[in-house]
């Protein structure tokens, strides 16, 4: 397994941003959808060893992040883009993939290549010069896809990568995932449900912390079925039927 | 076919070639001492030693070396601590550094690259504090003059910008702080610069530097065990 969580919290003050989360996800497209504030962003982040976990256990590619060692071998295998991705606006594409490549510790002869390698991926490859200030939000979200995979990561965590991406590019991307997913762990946090219907092999849905739902796309959409549940596909009527009866369920134990 | 040519290999080699950026020779020289390139890289993306900054630090200090020869009271040796505290809490860290939490999740470590960087910005610093001090003539008991009460004010805000994770934190308490010790002084001698001339201030300043050192390095620590 690359990823293996359980009980996983994280706590901010008062408020438990990831409640006793357990998972575990090989190979494959991974998708984590949830509304705003769900706690989908924080997971993703601990799974990054950005944050640290409150308690629980986690195990990521087979090795504990809590110590130096490991960790670092972790990071050298990880891909994270995250949802607010921060970047050097007088750095040119390359120069900003081929940064986070050497941070990664990429061996420095095979770095060069790595990186046109990524940034062709993304299809950035007529603005591999162009400076980061002069980019759409498109592109820069592309530049932060091809550093995330830069390295052939063999655990690719991504918060919202579709955000700013037309059409067209999203179609690509969704291809990209397809095949990084063959060799490795891919986990995709969103809120847009049709991403997670046209690549995920599996979904778990986040409420208030929680994981409320875990299956295939297609057992989710099955949730909608018949059950009157807002939204114009049949995987958003599934989303909005667990969204709904977990609220509901919270409620009443309440 | 045998000898059929792969032209995406063929273009990702000539890409590669073209579109990278050729370290110069400083990057080079500093990959080799550190044994990481990318720490090499990271280390010359520090905020406070670009050269914006560098001007900025080496214009304050030169004032105050104007201001030494003119009034003959060493404000050099005051200056230098605030503008090195300063340039520490702003090397790295959420807000500062705009790919931080990218940078956080690397294998070179980001308590390494804050080492790396606030080691920097203070080498600068006390260059940049030495030179000035040399050229208004109060070069002597430099050591225990300010470089002692330097490394305090900058390990004081090192380490308010780590636990608070804000670096305009990590300046006001370091500058504060200098500000307390320095007014302490001034009203408790009548001179003004008592709090780097007065030598049995200088054990306090390397325990404080002890201990604040300690709240970083505890500060940017992820704990072992997670249950």
């Amino acid at each position: 397994m690359n990823v293996e969580l359980a009980d996983l919290t994280r706590r901010f003050g008062r408020t438990r941003a990831v409640d006793a989360v357990s998972l575990r996800a090989g190979p494959g497209v991974f998708g984590l959808l949830g509304p705003n504030g769900a706690g989908k962003t924080s997971l993703l982040r601990m799974m990054a060893t950005v944050l640290t976990p409150t308690s629980g256990r986690m195990r990521l590619l087979g090795r504990d992040p809590g110590a130096f060692p490991q960790r670092r071998e972790i990071r050298r295998r990880l891909g994270y883009l995250p949802q607010n991705l921060g970047y050097y606006p007088g750095f040119t594409v390359f120069e900003f993939v081929e940064y986070f490549a050497l941070l990664k510790e990429m061996p420095p002869g095979q770095v060069s290549r790595a990186v046109a390698a990524a940034v062709e991926r993304v299809g950035l490859g007529d603005r591999a010069r162009a400076k980061l200030r002069t980019l759409s939000g498109g592109m820069l979200r592309r530049a932060g896809i091809a550093q995330a995979i830069v390295n052939d990561p063999e655990l690719l965590l991504l918060d919202e990568p579709t955000a700013g991406l037309d059409p067209e590019q999203r179609v690509a991307f969704r291809a990209l995932l397809r095949e990084v997913g063959q060799r490795a762990a891919v986990v995709v946090s969103t809120h847009l449900v049709e991403d997670v219907g046209a690549v995920c092999a599996e979904v778990a849905l986040m409420d208030a912390g929680r994981i409320v739902f875990h299956g295939t796309p297609a057992e989710l959409t099955a949730r909608g079925e018949d059950s009157g549940a807002a939204g114009d596909a049949p995987l958003e009527r599934g989303y909005s039927a667990v969204l709904s009866a977990s609220r509901t369920a919270a409620v009443a134990r309440s | 076919m045998k000898d059929e040519v792969d032209l995406d290999r063929v273009w990702l080699g000539v890409a590669a070639e073209v579109w990278r950026r050729r370290p110069g020779p400083v990057e080079r020289a500093v990959g080799r001492a550190l044994r990481s390139p990318g720490l090499a890289r990271a280390l010359l993306k520090t905020p406070s030693l670009l050269l914006g900054w560098v001007i900025a630090s080496a214009v304050v200090v030169s004032v105050g070396w104007a201001a030494t020869l003119t009034t003959g009271t060493p404000y050099v040796p005051l200056l230098a601590p605030a503008v090195a505290g300063a340039g520490i809490a702003y090397a790295y860290g959420p807000g500062i550094d705009p790919a931080w939490e990218l940078a956080a999740s690397m294998a070179v470590s980001d308590r390494m690259v804050l080492l790396v960087r606030a080691l920097a910005v203070f080498g600068l610093n006390a260059a940049l504090g030495l030179a000035a001090s040399a050229a208004s003539g109060t070069a002597a008991a430099l050591t225990f003059g300010w470089l002692v009460p330097m490394a305090a004010v900058c390990t004081l805000a090192l380490a308010a910008a780590t636990v608070s994770r804000s670096a305009n934190v990590g300046v006001a308490a370091g500058l504060a702080g200098w500000a307390l010790v320095v007014m302490g002084g001034w009203s408790a001698t009548g001179s003004l610069v008592a709090a780097v001339t007065v030598t049995s201030l200088m054990v306090p300043y390397l325990l404080f530097a002890a201990v604040c050192g300690a709240v970083a390095w505890y500060a940017t620590r992820i704990p072992r065990r997670t249950t």
